[in-house]
């Protein structure tokens, strides 16, 4: 456990030595001003679309944090010539996985708390207000579905250079999110093969749509009720599981020479 | 008395679009504890290769390789070796106080171990006007020395430095040199590999010539290089007269 942890922190300094956080920091902080300084759309005393928008801003703004901050681990350690003397240490290849996915994922929820204080913070500003338990049934969520985001991420660079494995995780993260919701009602007119086909994606893709519930905290609806909450969680444990193994499996056995290395 | 590295009947073999690449055949070493060891070949010779498998970077395609008596497959037989890479490079985020911490940690030494062996090799490296600074802001020597402290956290029985001098000046040189003589004193284990046969003839106890993936010699320097010519003209004419057998299968 302690190489894990030591592991990770070596990936919680570089996040907060390096500028990719307090960049997105400013852009979220620039937004939530704008909305609140401009009357965008000539509703001075509601503050839903700030909560939409701010909300929206947080979810783009986690997910790519989650995934450059875990794409650009094992790649980078090759390019910048560390991954040696550190696989020269009595450290499992498991033990490296794991703790730059730690690592990764951890730092990634400190700066979505962040983002999170700082969207409750414009908006009570605005007179607003946010359901507390569903702010933080929203972010407990939100932590979960980055922790497959972030082992996603960590597989597809155990093989795939950098640029090859961000574009790819892209893809399929924003066609999960995107299109899995609405597989269901398309196998309705879809038979045969390519029914079996959309199927198969609908079950193998994590859904990330589970775990937003955005709209529950815009339209003050409340909670969700708490055990559906845990199930949700459990399949993030699931999921998150299963791409870990899936790296690991792939980076167990990788040879490293000096030729493959960049 | 366990060797502390044995390495018998070692092949490698790349599958590349043009064929298979032999990159070791069949080597066949045994370093003893507490000895010198210059391991020597031409580029492309399997130098490397070598130490890339005693540290489990790749698998060998046949036979075996121990430190100290277990399998390099195994994560635990790097629990004693310490290994400075061709091409040293750390975190540059980090402070070379931090790296070294971070060393200690992966070896699973006690923390107040590794505060005290961080500041001795701090104090030895002659880094402690730096040692709270981003290594980013480190010189090429700066950073070769922060990466031999790094090597040497663990107090290593056996330490493999891959090319340790290659691209230092003269007095970078000599501290290599310096280092390695005193761990030789403390009864510790170094093998390296190196193109400065100069210096290999003054530190080394036991040389090996490898080319083309394969030993030519082994033995003491002082007895396997005939009377009358130095290392240099030894390595030069062993390597040149029998490229014929070492030429790739």
């Amino acid at each position: 456990m302690r190489q894990i942890i030591t592991v990770a922190h070596v990936v919680w300094l570089e996040m907060i030595r390096r500028k990719d956080f307090y960049i997105l920091f400013i852009l979220l902080s620039a937004l939530l001003i704008w909305l609140m300084i401009f009357d965008v759309f000539g509703l001075t005393t509601v503050s839903g679309y700030i909560k939409d928008l701010g909300l929206l801003a947080v979810w783009i703004m986690g997910w790519i944090l989650a995934l450059n901050t875990s794409i650009r681990q094992l790649p980078q350690e090759e390019q910048r010539g560390t991954l040696f003397p550190l696989l020269a240490k009595p450290i499992s290849r498991l033990n490296i996985i794991l703790g730059k996915w730690l690592g990764s994922w951890s730092i990634t929820c400190l700066a979505l708390l962040c983002f999170y204080i700082t969207l409750w913070l414009g908006i009570t500003i605005k007179e607003g207000r946010f359901d507390y338990a569903t702010l933080c049934q929203g972010f407990l969520l939100h932590c979960a579905a980055l922790a497959i985001v972030c082992a996603m991420g960590l597989a597809l660079s155990t093989r795939m250079n950098r640029d090859a494995a961000a574009t790819t995780a892209y893809v399929l993260t924003g066609t999960a999110f995107l299109m899995l919701p609405k597989i269901p009602s398309m196998l309705i007119h879809t038979q045969g093969v390519a029914g079996a086909l959309l199927l198969g994606l609908y079950y193998l893709f994590p859904h990330f749509e589970l775990f937003d519930i955005r709209h529950r905290l815009v339209h003050d609806w409340g909670c969700a009720p708490w055990l559906t909450v845990c199930e949700i969680l459990l399949y993030a444990v699931l999921m998150t599981s299963v791409f870990l193994i899936l790296a690991w499996l792939s980076y167990r056995n990788r040879r490293f020479t000096r030729e493959n290395l960049t | 008395m366990i060797p502390a590295i044995d390495i018998e009947k070692l092949s490698v073999a790349f599958q590349s679009k043009t064929g298979a690449t032999h990159a070791l055949q069949e080597l066949t070493l045994s370093v003893s504890p507490g000895i010198v060891f210059g391991f020597l070949g031409p580029n492309g010779a399997g130098k490397t290769t070598t130490i890339h498998v005693l540290l489990g970077f790749q698998a060998a395609t046949s036979g075996t390789a121990k430190i100290f008596g277990q399998s390099v497959t195994d994560a635990v037989a790097r629990h004693r070796i310490g290994y400075l890479s061709e091409n040293p490079d750390a975190y540059s985020f980090l402070t070379g106080r931090e790296l070294l911490t971070m060393a200690g940690n992966l070896f699973g030494l006690p923390p107040s171990e590794i505060k005290r062996r961080v500041n001795v090799l701090i104090l030895e490296t002659g880094l402690s006007f730096a040692a709270d600074r981003r290594i980013a802001s480190y010189s090429r020597g700066m950073r070769q020395r922060i990466c031999m402290a790094q090597a040497l956290i663990n107090d290593p029985d056996l330490l493999i430095l891959d090319e340790p001098t290659g691209g230092l000046d003269p007095l970078g040189r000599l501290e290599v040199r310096t280092l390695i003589t005193s761990l030789k004193e403390r009864g510790k284990t170094v093998f390296f590999s190196s193109h400065e046969l100069s210096e290999v003839e003054l530190i080394c106890d036991r040389i090996a010539i490898l080319a083309n993936g394969r030993l030519l010699a082994e033995g003491p320097l002082g007895s396997i290089v005939p009377a009358g010519e130095n290392l240099e003209r030894f390595f030069t004419n062993t390597v040149t007269r029998r490229t014929d057998l070492a030429a790739p299968l």
